[in-house]
């Protein structure tokens, strides 16, 4: 008891004494902050903290560096010429190094870590250096032979052993085709992605299976069969023949990617369209189709993609021609891949110089059609003003 | 406590309130439905999530349905506009009244039901493909009705969701570019573009901040004088504020459907329920 009451004693004292010394502080000796000179302040400079350090950067040049000579010191001894042998076991030895390395210094399951992480960055960079060689090789062989009389002229005048003769004729055959087979296919695709994931029917289930059986279709037994029902039914061969075969290869890619893009609309959307007393149809056609757009699109390229390069069968419906045609819808006419197939076959220096500028004419022809389909969709997306 | 009126924002919103007079709002306003419904059963399958709900929801007044997850709220309120019925299991009993049709009867078709009776969901959903001004005038071009003067509407509208004052200079503008509590604002001024009869919410507040929150309860207390409004929420206070009329949905046991156990006036549900279970609901003991 008497303890408490000293404590507490003590304690109003010493408060005492802080009010006091607080009282005699002199008013001046507050810190008033000294406002800053804004140029004083020094600029921030933004850096990224790099997911790596130093050591572990050595450690990956280590391994680099193993690779490299390993595999050079291999394909000396055992007389390996090819470049390729030289990627493979470099690559190889890289990949061990990474692991070995980091296992040492590390720990077991930072070596993992390291080689899987190693493995997908190979991954990826080797599927682009391979397009990136094949574009390459196309360019390097085809580009010496691309110039504007190339482009506007045919082959009818030209003889085995002559210059000139171009590309224009099967030119407008794949133009024309694939306006015939995208016309064709497209809008059937989407309304059959539209029956799959909006409707929903009794038969979904079977169209569906239909549908992934016809993608693994044989593009030759597409041609087959329009060759047999169309071709050889009087009709001949013709451009809107191959159209035909080439819209029956791109239907399953158009719609099945297209349902995985209606998949990735948000069924609010489709929702709040009804709950404002839409029928479905005008819900599909004004919601769920314009949201959706950008992913049609791509879907619709995807198809144009894989019919383009199709060989056989437009070897079987259309022919292939050496002069233009204008029309696709009489006698044969050329296009872009059968052009270089039937040139690549023949035993001539100049024909097959011939054959890989029509190859740089077919790549280039995607890229053009790849690009401004993409530019019709972001500039259909800004000027509704979408942020996404 | 989910909503913190700062003096600030009440007055701005109230600022904003002032502009929206009454010569703005259409002279011809079609006097507000009531909705009957009569032992209302729900099923999903073979499951049944509700059994014999029996509820008016009177012209003018607000009806706030609360209780726990799972009891069978939405599924009531998504009966109420023949929403219920576009998942394919779904299946129901009982009648539902809107103005003395039956809205399941023969006279009356699922857009029809859903343009008279217009729904605002939890999740704001813009339409992304379109602007702001494009998602006012969905649903007449959605429901096939058209308009004289579609600017007009926008902006009638827009004004009576508590939104044309931010918006007023952007309409062209995609509706994704609004904040969330802006883009709830748009639904529901979607939703009145159509003229509805009753307007249905599904927790419209529930993904909003408070201050959107606050500004879309002052919407539905002014919208309720024309229209009759039925709101599904979690939140106690919200239906204190906004409601007129209660209904206490609750599952007993699990399994069970889910039941109406007491509906009044909100006074008399929060501050003398006859019911037990909603007394411990409302003064959060349970659930």
């Amino acid at each position: 008891m008497l303890e408490r009451l000293f404590a507490e004693h003590r304690l109003q004292l010493e408060v005492d004494v802080h009010m006091s010394l607080l009282d005699e502080r002199p008013v001046d000796e507050t810190p008033v902050p000294e406002p800053q000179d804004p140029e004083l302040i020094e600029e921030q400079v933004p850096f990224r903290p790099r997911a790596l350090v130093r050591s572990e950067r050595i450690e990956i040049l280590l391994a680099a560096a193993a690779g490299v000579t390993g595999s050079g010191v291999m394909c000396l001894l055992f007389d390996w010429t090819h470049v390729l042998t030289f990627a493979i076991w470099a690559l190889l030895i890289f990949l061990v190094s990474i692991y070995l390395l980091a296992r040492d210094s590390q720990s077991p399951i930072v070596a993992t870590d390291r080689l899987i992480t190693t493995l997908v960055w190979t991954s990826g960079g080797i599927a682009v250096a391979v397009l990136a060689w094949m574009l390459g090789y196309v360019v390097v062989k085809g580009i010496a032979g691309l110039n504007y009389e190339y482009l506007t002229s045919d082959m009818s005048k030209v003889g085995p052993l002559d210059d000139g003769g171009g590309v224009f004729h099967a030119l407008v055959g794949t133009l024309e085709q694939m306006l015939i087979a995208s016309v064709l296919s497209i809008p059937i695709a989407i309304l059959t992605a539209v029956y799959l994931h909006e409707i929903r029917g009794r038969l979904a289930g079977i169209v569906r299976f239909v549908i992934d059986a016809m993608s693994g279709l044989p593009s030759i037994v597409a041609g087959l069969f329009i060759y047999t029902v169309w071709v050889l039914q009087g009709r001949g061969p013709s451009g809107l023949a191959a159209g035909l075969a080439l819209a029956i290869l791109m239907i399953p890619t158009v719609t099945r990617t297209a349902e995985e893009m209606l998949k990735t609309i948000d069924d609010g959307l489709r929702e709040s369209a009804l709950a404002l007393g839409a029928p479905q149809w005008r819900s599909v056609m004004q919601v769920v189709l314009p949201t959706a757009r950008s992913g049609l699109i791509t879907a619709s390229i995807l198809g144009v993609a894989r019919a383009v390069g199709e060989t056989a069968p437009v070897l079987l419906t259309a022919f292939g021609s050496s002069s233009i045609n204008w029309s696709p819808f009489n006698g044969p006419q050329a296009d872009l891949p059968l052009y270089i197939y039937q040139l690549l076959r023949q035993p001539n220096p100049a024909q097959i110089a011939r054959a890989w500028s029509g190859a740089l004419v077919l790549v280039l022809l995607v890229l053009i059609l790849f690009v401004l389909a993409r530019v019709i969709g972001e500039r259909g997306a800004r000027v509704r003003g979408g942020s996404r | 406590m989910t909503t913190v009126q700062s003096p600030q924002t009440a007055e701005t919103t109230a600022a904003n309130r002032q502009v929206v007079s009454s010569e703005i709002l259409p002279e011809e306003l079609h006097p507000s439905s009531r909705i009957d419904a009569t032992d209302v059963t729900c099923w999903f399958g073979k499951r049944k999530v509700l059994e014999r709900c029996t509820l008016s929801m009177e012209p003018g007044e607000v009806t706030a349905l609360i209780g726990p997850s799972g009891c069978g709220k939405s599924t009531f309120l998504r009966s109420l506009n023949r929403m219920h019925e576009l998942v394919p299991v779904a299946a129901i009993a009982g009648t539902i009244e809107l103005d003395g049709v039956d809205i399941y009867s023969e006279e009356m078709s699922p857009t029809e039901v859903r343009s008279r009776i217009g729904m605002v969901f939890q999740k704001p959903n813009p339409f992304p493909a379109m602007s702001i001004a494009d998602n006012v005038l969905a649903g007449l071009s959605l429901s096939g009705m058209s308009n004289e003067d579609p600017k007009a509407l926008v902006e009638q509208c827009l004004r009576r969701a508590g939104l044309w004052a931010e918006v007023s200079d952007r309409l062209n503008e995609g509706g994704m570019s609004l904040s969330g509590g802006q883009q709830q604002r748009l639904c529901i001024a979607r939703a009145l573009a159509v003229h509805p009869d009753v307007l249905l919410m599904d927790e419209p507040c529930s993904a909003l901040d408070p201050i959107s929150t606050r500004v879309i309860e002052q919407t539905i207390r002014e919208l309720c004088e024309e229209i009759t409004i039925v709101i599904v929420t979690h939140n106690m206070q919200q239906a204190q504020r906004v409601s007129d009329k209660c209904a206490f949905f609750l599952v007993e046991s699990i399994g069970d459907p889910g039941r109406i156990v007491e509906a009044g006036p909100t006074t008399q549900v929060f501050e003398n329920p006859s019911d037990p279970r909603t007394y411990d609901y409302v003064t959060g003991q349970f659930g």
